[in-house]
C-alpha cells in the first residue's frame, strides 16, 4: 500500500513538479512583495516580456520534439531584425520589409536543416556553426551598430494594443495556436514525434525522415524570424545581437517543458511554462533589487533542479 | 582436458512473462576445454549467458566457481568472477588503439607519478599477444583494423585481467576462412592456458572442429551433453530438433495466384545473383544461416539497400525503390528483425504506433482525425487479435506477442500487396506464436505475396509454399515445400542443392 501511494506522488511529482514549482516561485515573490509583484500591471508587464521568448521557443520545441537542436535562433532573430530595419530605412514599405526578412530567417532556417538532415552534421555542431555565421553576417550588414529611427508605423508589433490586448502578446498567442496544431493535431507532427521515438522505426515505417527533419528547422527558422520582428519593434531599433539571448533562454524553456505534461518528450504547453518560469524569475527578482549575474546563476540552478527532480521519480517509478 | 571444474551451475530456471526460456538446467564447464553450446533459437542459450554475463537475474539456481558459491547479480560479478563475453559487437573504443584497448579498465603501468608509462605498456601488452600468439599492430587504432583483430583486441583484453572463462557468441560470422583459422589458434592457445572457452554457434562443423565438449539444448533444457568425439553433424541435428514437434501450424486455405513480383539475376555488395518469382498468395521462405544474405535480401527489396545489377518488377513495372518510403507506397512492406529496434516507437501509443504507416488514410489536409483514426487502429488491432483494452498506452507496457501484435497491425492497415517477414515469431510466446502464424496465412489467403526469413526452420517449413535457400549471399537453390525435412532444409543451408 505504501509503495503504492509513494509511486503516484512520484507520478503525481513527474508530471507536475515543475508546475508546481512555477505556482511556488509566483507564491514566494508574491509574500515577498506583496505591494508589486502581484498587481495586475506587473503581470501584463511579465506576459509583455516573455512573448518574443514563447515566439523564439514555440519554434525551437519543434526541433527538439525530433531530438535534434538549434542554437542559431538567436542569430536569425538578430539577423531578421537588422535586415528588416534596413530594408525599412531604404524606404520599402514597413509590411513588404518584415515579409522579405521573415522569408529570409526561414532560408536561413531550412539551410540548418540541410546541412543537418541531408549533410548528416550533428544538429549541435551544425547549428553552432550556422550560429556563428548567421551572427557574422548581422554585424556585418549593420556595421556593427545599432540603427534606428524606424518608421512610426513599425511600432504596431511590438509596442501597441488590440484593445486591451498587446499586439506582441496576441502573436505570442498565435504561434502557441500553430504550433500546438502542427504538433499535435497534423500529420507532420505525429511524424516528428516518432521520429523522435525511434528514427529508425520511423524511416522503416516509410516516414521521409530527413524531409520532415529539415521542414522542423524551417520553422524553427521562421518562428526564430518572427521573434526576432516583434523583439526590434519592442526596442524600437535593431542591434545586430539583440536576438542572442534567445539561444539559451529558448533552450532552457523547452528543457523545462520537456519535465512537464509529458515524459521527456518537448511539448507546446510545457515550452510556455519553460518560458514563464524564465520570465518570472527574471521580473521577480528584478524587483527584489537583485542583480542580473545573480539571476543567471538561479535560473541555470533551477532548470538543473527540475530536470534531476523529474529524472529522479523516472527513475523510481520503475 | 580432464581439468577440473572451474564453473558448476546446478538448476538454473528463469521464466519470462509467458515462456520458461530456462527449465532446471545444470551444466558445468572444466579448465582447459573449449565447450561448445548448441540449439535452434529460443533453446535458452542466449538467455543462459545474458544471466552468466549478469544481464538478466535468474529466479533459481546455484553457481559455484571453484566449487564456492557465488551469485552473480551485474555485470561487474560476472567481471570479478572471471567471466568474459566476446561478442559480435565488441565493446571496443573505436579510436583507441589496441595496447590503449587492452588495458582499459585496469590499471595501465605508470611512472613518476600519473604519466603512464609507454614503454613498459607496449612490452606487457606483447607478452600477453605472444602468449596467446596474437599478432596485432599496436599503434593503429581498432577501428582500422579487420574483425578478426578487433576480436583478439578483445580477448587479449579479458585475458589481461585474468579472465577464466571465455563465451564466444558467433565470433566468426563476419570471418573469412584465413582469419577463422587465425582465431581458432587463439582459442586453442587460451586452452593450453588452462583456460575455458564456451562457443555458441549456429555452424555445425566449426563446433565439431574446434570444441572438446558439447551441450546441446532444447526448450529450455540441457537435452545432450557428450564429448565432440562421440557426435556426428547428423546426431547433433537430430538432438537439436527432438522428437517431440507437435504440428502448430495452421493450414493452407487460400490458393496461388498470379506473379506479383519478379526478382532477376538481382546482386549487389552482399547478394549475388538471386532470381525468383513471388506469386500472390504465396509464402515464400528464405533459407540459410544467420549472416548469409537473408536480412539483407528483404532489405534490398524494401529499398534499404541499392543493387546495382539485376531488375525487379513489381505487376509488371519496373521496382526499384531507394527508400522505404517509395517501397511502401508501392504495397511492399517489410516487418523488420529487431521489433523494439525498428518496429516500434516503443514510448508512443498503440493507436499511433498502428497508425504510423497509414497517417495520410486517417487525415484530411493534413490534419488528423482522431476518430477516425482509432476506429481504424482498433480495427486493425482486432484483425491481429491485438490484446489490449486500452489503444493509449504507450506499447513499452505490452508483452513481446502483444507487441509483434501491434508491429502486423500497422501493416495488415496499409494493406500490402508484398510483405516481408524478417524472425516474425522473435521473442513472442508459444501461444501467441500460432496466433501470429494465423495472421500470416490470413494475410495471404487474402492475396497477399509472403517473404519470410526465419531462424526457426520449423516455421520456415511449417508456412512457406517453396523455400529458397541462399548461402554467403548467393542463392543456391530453389525447393517446393515438399517432403523437405528438418535434415534437408539444413544440408540445403549448407548449400547442397539436392537431398
Amino acid at each position: 500500500m505504501n509503495t503504492h501511494s509513494k509511486t503516484r506522488a512520484l507520478s503525481i511529482i513527474k508530471t507536475w513538479g515543475t508546475l508546481m514549482g512555477f505556482l511556488l516561485l509566483l507564491l514566494v515573490f508574491s509574500s515577498l512583495r506583496p505591494d508589486v509583484f502581484p498587481s495586475g500591471r506587473n503581470m501584463k508587464n511579465i506576459i509583455e516580456q516573455v512573448a518574443t521568448l514563447a515566439i523564439v521557443a514555440s519554434g525551437v520545441t519543434v526541433v527538439m520534439v525530433t531530438g535534434d537542436f538549434d542554437l542559431s535562433v538567436g542569430a536569425i532573430a538578430s539577423l531578421v531584425g537588422v535586415v528588416a530595419a534596413l530594408l525599412m530605412k531604404s524606404g520599402l514599405s514597413t509590411p513588404i520589409s518584415i515579409l522579405i526578412a521573415l522569408l529570409l530567417g526561414t532560408l536561413a532556417g531550412v539551410l540548418n536543416g540541410l546541412i543537418i538532415a541531408y549533410g548528416g552534421l550533428s544538429a549541435f555542431v551544425g547549428t553552432l556553426a550556422t550560429m556563428t555565421a548567421y551572427g557574422g553576417a548581422a554585424l556585418l550588414i549593420s556595421k556593427g551598430t545599432t540603427i534606428f529611427a524606424l518608421p512610426e508605423n513599425f511600432k504596431v508589433l511590438g509596442q501597441e494594443s488590440l484593445g486591451f490586448i498587446p499586439v506582441s502578446v496576441l502573436m505570442m498567442a498565435f504561434t502557441v495556436l500553430v504550433v500546438y496544431l502542427l504538433l499535435e493535431q497534423t500529420t507532420y507532427g505525429r511524424r516528428l514525434y516518432a521520429i523522435g521515438g525511434n528514427e529508425e522505426a520511423s524511416f522503416l515505417s516509410g516516414i521521409r525522415t530527413r524531409q520532415v527533419r529539415l521542414i522542423a528547422f524551417g520553422v524553427s527558422g521562421f518562428f526564430a524570424s518572427l521573434g526576432g520582428v516583434v523583439l526590434t519593434s519592442r526596442l524600437f531599433s535593431a542591434h545586430p545581437q539583440a536576438g542572442s539571448p534567445f539561444m539559451l533562454n529558448a533552450a532552457a524553456a523547452v528543457f523545462l517543458g520537456m519535465t512537464s505534461f509529458r515524459e521527456g518528450e518537448a511539448n507546446i504547453m510545457g515550452t510556455l511554462l519553460g518560458v514563464f518560469i524564465i520570465g518570472v524569475m527574471g521580473n521577480g527578482l528584478n524587483i527584489l533589487g537583485i542583480n542580473t549575474y545573480v539571476q543567471s546563476i538561479l535560473t541555470g540552478a533551477i532548470i538543473i533542479f527540475a530536470v534531476l527532480l523529474s529524472s529522479i521519480a523516472k527513475k523510481r517509478q520503475k | 582436458m580432464n581439468g577440473h571444474d572451474v564453473l558448476r551451475i546446478e538448476g538454473l530456471s528463469k521464466q519470462y512473462p509467458g515462456v520458461r526460456a530456462l527449465k532446471g538446467v545444470d551444466i558445468s564447464f572444466s579448465s582447459g576445454e573449449v565447450h561448445g553450446l548448441v540449439g535452434e533459437n529460443g533453446a535458452g542459450k542466449s538467455t543462459l549467458i545474458k544471466i552468466l554475463a549478469g544481464i538478466v537475474r535468474s529466479d533459481e539456481g546455484v553457481f559455484q566457481f571453484d566449487g564456492r558459491e557465488r551469485t552473480i547479480t551485474s555485470s561487474k560479478d560476472a567481471a570479478r568472477a572471471g567471466l568474459s563475453f566476446i561478442h559480435q559487437e565488441l565493446n571496443l573504443v573505436n579510436y583507441f588503439n589496441a595496447m590503449e584497448n587492452i588495458f582499459l579498465g585496469h590499471r595501465y603501468p605508470r611512472h613518476w607519478g600519473p604519466l603512464v608509462d609507454w614503454k613498459r605498456l607496449r612490452e606487457q601488452t606483447r607478452e600477453i599477444c605472444d602468449t596467446l600468439g596474437i599478432d596485432l599492430p599496436l599503434e593503429k587504432p581498432v577501428s582500422h583494423l579487420s574483425a578478426v583483430q578487433r576480436a583478439m583486441v578483445a580477448i587479449a583484453r579479458a585475458f589481461a585481467v585474468n579472465g577464466r572463462i571465455y563465451f564466444m557468441d558467433e565470433p566468426a560470422t563476419a570471418l573469412t576462412d584465413v582469419e577463422k583459422e587465425k582465431l581458432f589458434k587463439v582459442i586453442r592457445s587460451l586452452k593450453d592456458q588452462g583456460k575455458t572457452v564456451v562457443y555458441v554457434t549456429h555452424n555445425l562443423d566449426d563446433i565439431l572442429r574446434i570444441t572438446d565438449r558439447i551441450t546441446v539444448m532444447r526448450d529450455g533444457q540441457v537435452v545432450r551433453r557428450s564429448s565432440t568425439a562421440e557426435m556426428t553433424k547428423d546426431s547433433l541435428i537430430s538432438a537439436m530438433i527432438g522428437k517431440n514437434l507437435e504440428s502448430a501450424f495452421p493450414v493452407r486455405t487460400g490458393t496461388i495466384g498470379r506473379p506479383l513480383l519478379s526478382v532477376d539475376h538481382l546482386s549487389n555488395s552482399l547478394l549475388r545473383d538471386i532470381s525468383f518469382t513471388l506469386h500472390s498468395g504465396e509464402i515464400l521462405g528464405i533459407g540459410g544461416l544467420v549472416g548469409s544474405g537473408r536480412t539483407e535480401l528483404l532489405e534490398t527489396l524494401f529499398g534499404v539497400r541499392s543493387f546495382n545489377t539485376g531488375t525487379i518488377r513489381l505487376e509488371g513495372k519496373p521496382y526499384r525503390p531507394s527508400s522505404p518510403g517509395e517501397a511502401i507506397d508501392r504495397g511492399v512492406v517489410l516487418v523488420p528483425e529487431e521489433r523494439r529496434k525498428g518496429g516500434l516507437v516503443l514510448s508512443r501509443s498503440i493507436n499511433e504506433n498502428i497508425t504510423m504507416m497509414s497517417l495520410s488514410d486517417v487525415s484530411r489536409f493534413g490534419f488528423i482525425r482522431h476518430p477516425h483514426l482509432r476506429r481504424r487502429a482498433q480495427d486493425a488491432g482486432r484483425s491481429v487479435r491485438l490484446k489490449a483494452s486500452d489503444y493509449t498506452q504507450h506499447v513499452d507496457t505490452l508483452s513481446g506477442g502483444n507487441q509483434q501484435k501491434v508491429v502486423f497491425a500497422k501493416t495488415v492497415m496499409k494493406m500490402p500487396k508484398v510483405l516481408m517477414l524478417d524472425e516474425p515469431s522473435k521473442g513472442v510466446d508459444v501461444g501467441a506464436r500460432f496466433e501470429i502464424y494465423s495472421i500470416i496465412r490470413d494475410l495471404a489467403s487474402s492475396g497477399a505475396a509472403i517473404l519470410i526469413v526465419s531462424s526457426d526452420f520449423n516455421e520456415v517449413l511449417g508456412l512457406a509454399d517453396r523455400i529458397l535457400f541462399i548461402r554467403e549471399g548467393a542463392m543456391t537453390s530453389i525447393h517446393d515445400n515438399e517432403g523437405i525435412d528438418q535434415k534437408h532444409y539444413l544440408h540445403y543451408c549448407y548449400g547442397r542443392t539436392h537431398a
